[in-house]
């Protein structure tokens, strides 16, 4: 009977730890040359958005710069925050940082050069965009077109009210 | 009892292997289809419907990771792939063991690796154009205190699908140092590292001249304060053979080096970045036979052009690609030298000339020449001054204006002039200007609909001259979107050439699953993502990319 009791304590224990969406363990580095673990990113009290992009990928930087012009009244209501991830390699990584601050974007940007982290969440093109909260993808995008951060934001809201 | 315990323990597996299992699909199918002025050869066509598709799964229990990915080319992969990607195959099997508390990581089968900027070293997956270079063997990462990250790697180079393996094997160890991690700075960013790339090859006995291992070593140091950065990397590659047009030549073994220098400058509104590079004799393949083959198999570094990547179909019908080979025949080249610039800035919303939104300014301009130097054709043997700039291959100068007018119109204009070295970039004839102007414009119909148009010209008194372009692209929402397409080569002096190369499509995604269908006709020459290019032939066909992950 004890064997029991401590057979389902575990499951119970495994179903707890194993059903949040673990987020992969890659460390990429932001444009001050800091690594930060993915894994120690924390949607639990507000939600995270991580937009993938490249400086060449034209509705990556519409999008991103779309959600700049709102991105204050989005954090405002939602306390929501953007980190977007860069999946420019060597070719055009040194185009991230003029490219960032020259549009005066608020974003945290990680960079992804080999492209480990758009591996591990499947992301076949760019921009594919992610809503976690709780741990968990609420939301997932690929492609942009005007009118997909409305789509967004109705998400946030949604999820946050 | 045992069935409880069975219950609960089916449960168990259940939690650890579905909470953690993703998949990722791709599948892109051609189905090509001859028209009036299109037609495959006789020996593409006896495969017209063709299909590259992949399926990748990754699953994590604890501190272990596992991904295996299944690759699938059916009838043939894709026209112009390599024709080694054949058939059903695994592409990718890796275990990984993942220890943050040791700060330790250790990968078993295929990885994916780079080293630096790549110039050393460079493993990955570009299923554009057909390129996965892993590595199969043993990698370990270990950091022994914050700051300092090393990575020690051995195995043998996937030349084809996942088991056809390289016959040379490769070691590599990199070193990362963050002086300023370790010494607490706060404004000041300074790191160093170190490679080191080895090459064993065994050739048969009629090569006994060439040398069983090629080496590269490499510095590099990265130094930023405030708003200023900067950053130099030198790459130094011992003796390898010769590689011209497949056939090694073991008499002529010749050494290469690559210098790479970046500084940049940026702040809230303006940035610019200038990067410089010199490259001679930097070509590395796992299999010297393999040296310039067309598909880029079994490339071990990454030596992408440095000019902008530009984005519309006119803008890239002249791209420059990397000259980094060494060759006598048929003509003489040793690598290239010169460099990029870039500057954005933003006019201020709400001054006189940005109005409400403010405008995005991007200028970019780059110069690259052939090295200059005397080469011995009889000898097969050269030499070269470090800053001496011979034939010039490319130069573009580019110019970008976004205006946002309200809220439901926005506008891109872009004029571009570059000079292309057609005769020593794809070593044919002739050299060409172009002037190129772009004008889009998109307009939101209401709160999710749009629409996007762009007209584009391309003037030239060379080679193809004159080309028109333009795409309509009407978005319905998120979701669902259907586009026109057509570049013309109105000025080509054969008439037969004055070719409409059109194409019509429609795009549906539904959270992670995203559909395209197209049909149409692809204009041949070069293809590059990411500064990697291959060639395509002239196709017209229909096309299906399906791709969804869960």
């Amino acid at each position: 009977m004890e064997k029991k009791i401590v057979v389902i304590l575990l499951t119970l224990i495994s179903c707890f730890l194993f059903s949040q969406n673990k987020l992969p363990s890659i460390s990429l580095q932001n444009l001050n040359g800091e690594k930060v673990a993915i894994n120690s990113l924390d949607s639990n009290k507000n939600p995270i958005i991580l937009s993938f992009w490249a400086t060449w990928c034209m509705p990556c930087i519409k999008e991103l710069s779309t959600i700049n012009d709102v991105y204050e009244d989005w954090q405002d209501e939602t306390n929501v925050e953007l980190i977007a991830i860069s999946v420019d390699d060597s070719r055009t990584l040194k185009r991230v940082k003029p490219m960032v601050n020259g549009k005066s974007w608020e974003y945290e940007v990680l960079l992804d050069q080999n492209q480990e982290l758009k591996r591990a969440f499947n992301v076949i093109t760019v921009p594919h965009t992610f809503i976690i909260y709780k741990n968990e993808i609420i939301y997932n995008h690929s492609g942009y077109t005007p009118g997909t951060e409305e789509e967004l934001y109705d998400t946030l809201i949604k999820h946050t009210r | 009892m045992k069935n409880t315990f069975t219950l609960i323990f089916l449960l168990f597996i259940k939690n650890y292997i579905f909470s953690q299992l993703t998949l990722g699909l791709e599948s892109n199918s051609q189905w090509y289809i001859d028209d009036d002025k299109i037609i495959l050869s006789e020996e593409d066509a006896e495969d017209r419907l063709r299909t590259n598709s992949y399926l990748k799964a990754d699953y994590s229990i604890g501190n272990f990771d596992f991904t295996t990915q299944l690759e699938i080319y059916e009838s043939k992969s894709l026209l112009n792939y390599s024709p080694d990607l054949n058939g059903i195959d695994l592409g990718i099997v890796q275990a990984k063991y993942q220890n943050n508390k040791r700060n330790l990581e250790i990968t078993a089968g295929h990885f994916y690796e780079q080293f630096g900027s790549g110039l050393t070293l460079r493993f990955w997956e570009d299923r554009q154009i057909g390129i996965n270079n892993a590595l199969l063997g043993g990698r370990l990462k270990y950091s022994p205190v914050e700051g300092i990250n090393t990575t020690f790697l051995s195995g043998k180079q996937r030349i084809g699908m996942g088991f056809d393996l390289s016959e040379s094997t490769l070691y590599g160890v990199d070193v990362e140092t963050n002086l300023s991690t370790l010494s607490s700075w706060n404004d000041t960013d300074l790191s160093l590292g170190f490679s080191y790339v080895g090459k064993y090859e065994n050739l048969e006995k009629e090569y006994d001249l060439l040398p069983k291992m090629v080496n590269l070593f490499s510095g590099r140091i990265n130094f930023s304060k405030g708003n200023f950065y900067s950053g130099a990397e030198y790459v130094y590659k011992s003796k390898d053979a010769l590689v011209e047009y497949g056939i090694i030549n073991q008499e002529s073994q010749n050494t290469g080096n690559a210098l790479l220098l970046n500084f940049g400058y940026s702040k809230k509104g303006l940035g610019t970045d200038i990067t410089l590079r010199r490259l001679e004799n930097m070509n590395v393949y796992s299999e010297t036979g393999l040296g310039g083959n067309i598909y880029n198999t079994g490339v071990i570094n990454y030596l992408p052009a440095l000019t902008k990547q530009y984005d519309y179909a006119l803008q890239n019908i002249y791209i420059y690609q990397a000259q980094s080979n060494l060759s006598f025949d048929p003509l003489q080249k040793a690598g290239e030298i010169g460099g990029q610039i870039d500057l954005f800035y933003k006019i201020k919303k709400g001054s006189a000339i940005g109005g409400k939104y403010g405008i995005d300014i991007a200028l970019n301009g780059s110069y690259w020449a052939g090295l200059n130097g005397e080469f011995d054709i009889l000898d097969r043997s050269y030499d070269t001054d470090f800053l001496d700039f011979g034939e010039k291959y490319y130069q573009d100068i580019g110019l970008e204006i976004k205006k946002k007018w309200s809220k439901k119109w926005s506008s891109i204009f872009s004029y571009l002039n570059q000079f292309y070295n057609k005769k020593y970039i794809e070593e044919t004839i002739g050299e060409v200007k172009t002037n190129i102007a772009v004008a889009e414009t998109t307009y939101k119909i209401n709160r999710k609909k749009s629409i996007r148009m762009d007209l584009q010209h391309l003037w030239s008194d060379s080679d193809t001259k004159n080309w028109m372009g333009g795409t309509v692209e009407l978005n319905f929402n998120p979701n669902f979107s259907i586009y026109a397409h057509d570049i013309y080569n109105y000025g080509n002096d054969d008439d037969l050439k004055q070719i409409h190369y059109y194409n019509f499509g429609s795009n549906f995604t539904k959270g992670s699953t995203r559909v395209g269908v197209q049909y149409g006709r692809q204009r041949g020459g070069l293809l590059c993502v990411g500064g990697v290019c291959r060639i395509v032939s002239e196709a017209s066909a229909l096309t299906l990319n399906i791709s969804t992950r869960f």
